[in-house]
């Protein structure tokens, strides 16, 4: 017995498109629940990704940078003993690099500032002023005064509730009091030029910002720093500079930490966040991913006849199982496209003024966000969406196939 | 391979048996059938409903299984092939034409005949000619690019017989082929289906209670039960002209039907009434 041939890809897809068309309403019913499911997603996803991005760039720029590379130990001491003594040889491999875009030298400590009778805990920064503008964008929160000279000046930036809570005003001698690296306590006067209000409120409450050759001075820490902070190009590039970093200077002593491994409530907020949107994708996803499945049932219920002829004059199950799938396929393809098209004009017409969210903003600052949510269509969403409701649609279609090749043909004929 | 017994005998079917169960309740279909067909026979399978003619051409065209039994159809023991096997033998043996037409809907008629040959592994171009050749014999020529929704019933089933023909089956299996359409298109397809099997020599088996099927029958074979009950052979009329191919056709209604009773009084009954001697085969 001689084996029957294939059918072209052609006339598959000849045969799904005209059977798609056969109900013309039904398909349109289904392709509309399709695309407002998908363009809903999309959106969704927009806002979701847009405000994460809104976070993370917040939380990197208003004071952490992507990555900081610290004398082991330092992070979890937090102890001026756990310096980088020699900052030029980590600086050396900054220089040139296309993947960074700025980088600066920082002295953290904790300490006290004092005026007159009030006094309160803060984490005294101490920064290159210039070299920190490339760094972070904690200039731009300058509420009042003057942001850093550079130098030796005792200038004294101050978070905007630390300045409240002591009651200081620009021009104030303030007294800050810290430990040197060697244990011993001291104290010194600084002019208050400029208060800071970043949005987040862990940093205007705790930050007193000096400048970094002031701060080495007066800890006698000669060039030593404690963190060299460095901005990437952009946020894709962390990870391969950590690595980088990594290499280069293992042995040295040091630490690199991401901005991940900085702050691991951000991380596990961000990392909450695309669960959460996840689980959003899974459910809009669910809810398509049946739309089809009952679309495809109900077709495979009228045409059970009709399939029951073409396997009676030769039609091998196979050939119906693929005709069925690509069906589905088909109609998610284009219902996917279509769906994600529309998303991305309703994106596009909200990416202007997003979505103001202004009412809850007190709420918003813990987690970094503004309260204006940007949408934002990444390719990564996009892939997301479309891979996840294509799998989808493979499985939505793979039981009505699968059920097809179950037909008993002298059933579905009935005449025979 | 099993070969059949008589070498011209393209269906042989021996003891063969057939129930359907509804619930615990046993339905027999076939009850000991034996038959044979020879090749190029032009043979109708008559009785009443329920008499087990339909499952009979469902085990003979590989559609269903049987319980028990052999059929042997163009040398192969259908009843032990599997389903992919059974699939490919009526692809390339049997060409089927069903109660209600059964057309693919969403094909035109020629695409419907060139889809059976595109499963046989023609190219487009090949099946075409021959979706165009096959309509142009049932004289449907002009209507190819038509779906089965813009067709009659006489025209859809014209394309049903092209369709079944289009492979070059060696049987052509027709279920009550004319239940669904008026008694003067049914006839017209008779005689289309007559001509059909002088032309190319190819076997048909029909299934029906029509009396002009039956009328037409070269060899008419009588279930009753699911059992044979009485077969015999018409003396075959001489092959008419192929164009205006019919004498049924010709006869106006009213004789048609006269000679209709004729036959059915002169033919013998079951209880033994004489009638003209038919051949037992």
């Amino acid at each position: 017995m001689s084996n029957a041939k294939r059918l072209s890809l052609t006339a598959y897809l000849s045969l799904a498109l005209r059977n798609l068309l056969r109900n013309p309403r039904r398909t349109g019913i289904t392709l509309a629940t399709m695309i407002f499911g998908i363009a809903t997603l999309t959106l969704l996803s927009a806002l979701n990704d847009g405000w994460l991005e809104q976070m993370r760039d917040n939380f990197i720029l208003s004071f952490t940078g992507h990555i900081q590379i610290h004398a082991s130990g330092f992070e979890s001491s937090q102890n001026l003993n756990d310096h980088i003594k020699a900052p030029g040889e980590v600086i050396l491999l900054l220089q040139d690099s296309p993947e960074i875009q700025g980088w600066t030298q920082r002295i953290r400590t904790s300490g006290l500032v004092s005026l007159g009778g009030s006094s309160a805990g803060v984490q005294i920064m101490a920064t290159d002023p210039e070299q920190e503008t490339w760094v972070t964008h904690m200039h731009r929160g300058l509420k009042q005064g003057r942001w850093l000279n550079p130098g030796t000046s005792h200038d004294l930036l101050l978070g905007i509730t630390v300045a409240q809570n002591i009651g200081a005003e620009i021009g104030d001698r303030i007294v800050l009091m810290a430990q040197r690296p060697n244990g011993e306590m001291v104290s010194e006067i600084f002019f208050l030029r400029g208060i800071l209000e970043t949005g987040a409120p862990q940093i205007d409450r705790t930050l007193a910002l000096i400048p970094l050759n002031a701060a080495q001075a007066w800890f006698e820490m000669g060039e030593s720093v404690t963190d060299i902070v460095i901005r990437a190009s952009s946020h894709e590039n962390t990870a391969s500079l950590q690595l980088q970093f990594n290499r280069k200077l293992s042995g040295g002593g040091y630490e690199i930490l991401a901005w991940q491994d900085l702050d691991p409530m951000v991380r596990q907020w961000l990392e909450f966040s695309d669960a959460y949107g996840l689980i959003i994708i899974l459910v809009v996803v669910a809810l398509v991913l049946t739309e089809i499945l009952n679309t495809m049932l109900i077709a495979l219920h009228e045409r059970q006849k009709e399939l029951g002829i073409m396997i009676a004059i030769g039609t091998r199950k196979s050939q119906i199982f693929f005709m069925l799938l690509i069906e589905a396929v088909m109609l998610i393809l284009l219902g996917g496209a279509l769906g994600y098209g529309v998303g991305g004009l309703l994106v596009l017409h909200l990416s202007d003024g997003g979505i103001d969210l202004s009412y809850f903003a007190n709420a918003f600052k813990f987690f970094y966000m503004d309260p204006v949510i940007l949408p934002l269509l990444t390719l990564d969403s996009a892939t997301r969406i479309l891979g996840t409701t294509l799998v989808a649609a493979l499985l939505a279609g793979l039981y009505p196939a699968w059920r097809a090749t179950k037909i008993e043909i002298s059933q579905s004929l009935r005449t025979f | 391979m099993i070969q059949p017994d008589n070498s011209s005998a393209i269906i042989t079917v021996k003891k063969l048996h057939k129930c359907y169960w509804v619930g615990s309740m046993p339905f027999p279909a076939l009850n000991g059938v034996n038959l044979s067909i020879d090749r190029g026979e032009f043979a109708v399978l008559a009785g009443r409903s329920g008499s087990g003619k339909s499952t009979l051409l469902n085990v003979i065209g590989a559609l269903e299984s049987a319980d028990n039994g052999e059929v042997i159809v163009n040398g192969e023991n259908i009843l032990g092939m599997n389903h992919t096997e059974r699939t490919l033998f009526r692809l390339h043996n049997i060409g089927f034409v069903f109660q209600s037409f059964n057309l693919i809907r969403v094909l035109s008629a020629r695409e419907n005949i060139a889809y059976v040959c595109q499963l046989q592994g023609m190219d487009k171009k090949e099946s075409e000619g021959i979706a165009d050749h096959w309509l142009n014999e049932v004289d449907m020529g002009h209507l190819g690019y038509r779906r089965p929704d813009q067709l009659s019933g006489g025209q859809q089933q014209r394309v049903a017989v092209a369709r079944a023909l289009a492979t070059n089956p060696k049987i052509v299996l027709a279920d009550e082929p004319t239940a669904n359409l008026d008694t003067q298109t049914g006839q017209r397809l008779m005689c289309l289906l007559q001509q059909l099997n002088d032309k190319f020599g190819t076997t048909f088996l029909i299934s029906s209670h029509d009396p002009d099927v039956k009328n037409a029958a070269r060899r008419l074979i009588k279930l009753a039960d699911g059992q044979v009950v009485r077969k015999w052979e018409k003396i075959p009329p001489a092959p008419p002209p192929i164009s205006k191919a019919c004498p049924i056709k010709n006869l106006p209604l009213a004789g048609r039907i006269r000679q209709f009773l004729r036959k059915k009084r002169k033919r013998p009954s079951k209880t033994g009434e004489k009638g003209p001697t038919p051949r037992r085969s």
